[in-house]
């Protein structure tokens, strides 16, 4: 078996669990347990997929079978892996303080932001929409919000004009629709 | 031969001011966007897909080509000169570059990186030019069943080789798989999976997922845990090569292009098995040894040139195959999918101007990029030093600009997001994100190669192994398997023992 420490997991900056809280492995039982319950979701509704009688052979339900059994599989694999105490390890990255705890608030705030955008992009075109949404994601990472709105609104000007004027792509343009250059 | 001939047309058709300007444009971004902390080449590849739609083909492959370079470029500027762990891929240029750089020499080693580049890339894309006309040809000639072998062995491999252990590659290959059928399966007109929403019915979109799982999943995972202060920045200090340098990377330079050439053509797990093994041959091979680990140029100079050569690699199974063997090339492979051409056997006959005008590009796009490089470089070294709140919206912002631009519906843009919601936990919970875009783009091809295989056999399954050509392939796998899992143990060890010696006060200086 592969050791647990792959993917360039750094001995001392890995999630090491301390004091007997292993939270962070509870979650990695419930991964394993919803692996295996979308297996089974995956047979249950091949069930379910009609097979016309001019279907040759293999007909379109045996791949989605496979599809689970890979699944279940995978998921008995996993538990037997964690049973042994092999746990993943977060992935590294140059941003990344792997040490740290999931910042819920940051989450929540880049949720919003992002369903702001796809709730307004259409009624306030893509400028105005986008500009709220690296506002309200800048600013839930740190940045100060006037500030990020006007590197927002610059970007996001430019990435219209651009996109609308030079690649020939669709983007509402919103209540700026029939200002030159917006579309 | 006739292919030179055949790529000489492509050179004339590159060297067009407007697809020259495209190849400008597009290294100038790949390495733009590379640079840039926190982004790989699969996300850069994946977030600039967008910029393509409205091109016609040669012009959108010539663009991609050049990002898809220039991408590999930007990265290591990246490790070199910012002092974090860094991802597994680039550890070791990270290690020794860093260390280099932070002992006053990072022009240097900043300069044997992208000569290195230069050379290695252009080698590869000779060998390219030669051997992928070879293995089209043989490739024609295959069968379903063959096509059946070659998919289980990107399946298997590519998820044996990429993270952790091959039960979280396994899983993450079939969570990919079944994306993939969401829709009406081709072959019958049924809906399978789509719940009779008929959002669902054309199936998802892959451009939509892959962005998502790349560039919302990654800004998700980072925004979680973002890393609190600014980051070390080592200033580039001393000169250019010095003849020394030059001396101790040369070797290393067409080493690294011999080991990255093949590495890149099999599907073993791509750059980062090309780089280490560089690496550890490097290090056996040196006269410095005692210089690896604290900033060895030899140690920079072969891998970035092997890094280079297997991205050059990559491109002839997936030209001539249609087969990725690396999440960037599953990538690639949705860029030629959007132009209604699908990479493979067929390719150079049906595509051939098309096909000579892309690799033409990939010379012309290196040169680009090694004067783009040297003189340049402080200008990308300022984009280190973006604002990482700033880095971040601004990725999901094209993140939702790329789905939105694909079809014009919100529906993608909330697809886009739950996808990113995937993609966090995955890198959360340390299962391999490549695996899955794989499966994602090569499910409907593995599915429709079987059913075709058995409906010529009616209904025999021996019929899959019988081909030699096939069973040939499953040979190779148990064999790939095998060597590919010891290689990444061997990586993984000298990892940590290079971070156990980093660790370590520094005894011995570099005497050179």
């Amino acid at each position: 078996m592969s050791t647990p420490s792959g993917s360039g997991a750094l001995p001392s900056g890995g999630a090491a669990p301390e004091g007997g809280t292993r939270t962070w492995s509870w979650g990695e039982a419930a991964i394993a347990v919803g692996l295996f319950a979308l297996g089974v979701f995956t047979l249950v509704e091949t069930t379910t997929i009609t097979v016309p009688g001019s279907a040759n052979v293999l007909g379109p339900r045996a791949f989605p079978y496979a599809v689970g059994v890979l699944l279940i599989g995978a998921s008995l694999a996993l538990a037997v892996s964690l049973a042994r105490g092999q746990h993943g390890f977060a992935e590294e990255g140059e941003d990344v303080d792997a040490g740290a705890r999931t910042d819920w608030v940051t989450v929540a705030k880049l949720v919003a932001s992002f369903a702001a955008l796809v709730l307004l992009i259409e009624p306030l075109g893509w400028p105005i929409a986008a500009t709220l949404l690296f506002a309200g994601t800048a600013w839930a990472l740190g940045a100060r919000i006037l500030r990020a709105a006007a590197v927002g609104a610059v970007l996001n000007v430019a990435v219209h004009v651009l996109f609308v004027q030079f690649l020939g792509l669709f983007l509402p343009a919103g209540p700026l629709e029939g200002v030159p250059f917006f579309g | 031969m006739g292919d030179i001939g055949l790529l000489m047309d492509g050179f004339a058709a590159v060297i067009q001011p407007l697809y020259l300007l495209y190849a400008l444009i597009g290294v100038t971004v790949g390495t733009a966007v590379g640079v840039l902390p926190g982004i790989g080449p699969a996300m850069t590849v994946a977030l600039l897909l967008p910029l393509t739609y409205s091109l016609e083909p040669a012009a959108a492959l010539i663009l991609f080509a050049g990002i898809y370079y220039g991408g590999m470029y930007g990265g290591s500027t990246t490790s070199i000169l910012l002092n974090t762990p860094g991802e597994a891929a680039s550890i070791v240029t990270a290690l020794e570059g860093n260390a280099m750089a932070r002992a006053g020499r990072g022009a240097s080693a900043l300069a044997t990186a992208a000569i290195g580049s230069f050379v290695a890339g252009t080698i590869a894309t000779i060998a390219l030019t030669f051997l992928a006309p070879a293995v089209a040809d043989l490739a024609v000639q295959l069968g379903p069943q063959d096509f059946v072998a070659l998919t289980v062995l990107a399946f298997l491999t590519v998820a044996a080789m990429f993270g952790a252990s091959p039960a979280r590659g396994i899983a993450a290959l079939a969570v990919g798989l079944l994306l993939a059928m969401i829709g009406t399966d081709s072959l019958t007109g049924q809906q399978r999976f789509t719940f009779g929403l008929p959002a669902l019915a054309d199936g998802i979109d892959v451009v939509v997922v892959a962005v998502g799982i790349f560039a919302v999943g990654e800004a998700l995972y980072v925004a979680s845990r973002m890393r609190k202060g600014p980051l070390p920045l080592v200033p580039v200090g001393g000169s250019w090569m010095s003849r020394e340098d030059l001396r101790r990377s040369w070797k290393p330079w067409l080493r690294g292009a011999a080991v990255g050439f093949p590495i890149g053509t099999i599907p073993a797990g791509g750059a980062d098995v090309a780089t280490f093994l560089s690496y550890s041959m490097e290090r056996k091979l040196s006269k410095h040894k005692e210089e690896f680990g604290h900033g060895a140029i030899e140690g920079v100079a072969g891998p970035e040139s092997a890094n280079n050569a297997a991205a050059a690699g990559v491109l002839v199974p997936l030209l001539t195959l249609g087969l990725p063997t690396s999440a960037t090339a599953a990538i690639i492979i949705v860029a030629f999918q959007s132009y209604g051409i699908q990479p493979g056997p067929l390719l150079f006959e049906q595509e051939s101007s098309l096909v000579w005008t892309l690799i033409a590009s990939l010379y012309i796009g290196n040169l680009l990029l090694l004067v783009l490089n040297l003189p340049l470089v402080g200008i990308w070294v300022k984009l280190l030093q973006i604002p990482r709140p700033y880095l971040y919206a601004g990725i999901l912002t094209f993140a939702a600009l790329g789905s939105y631009a694909v079809g014009a519906s919100t529906a993608d843009m909330m697809l886009l997001f739950a996808v990113g919601v995937l993609g966090w936990g995955m890198r959360q919970f340390g299962f391999p994100v490549a695996p899955a875009v794989v499966g994602l783009i090569l499910g409907p091809i593995a599915e429709e190669q079987l059913r075709r295989t058995l409906a010529i056999s009616q209904g025999d399954p021996s019929a899959l192994v019988t081909s030699p050509f096939a069973a040939a392939v499953y040979t190779l796998l148990l064999v790939f398997l095998a060597v590919g899992i010891y290689l990444k143990r061997r990586q993984v060890r000298t990892e940590q023992e290079l971070l156990r010696s980093r660790s370590e006060p520094v005894i011995q200086e570099g005497t050179s």
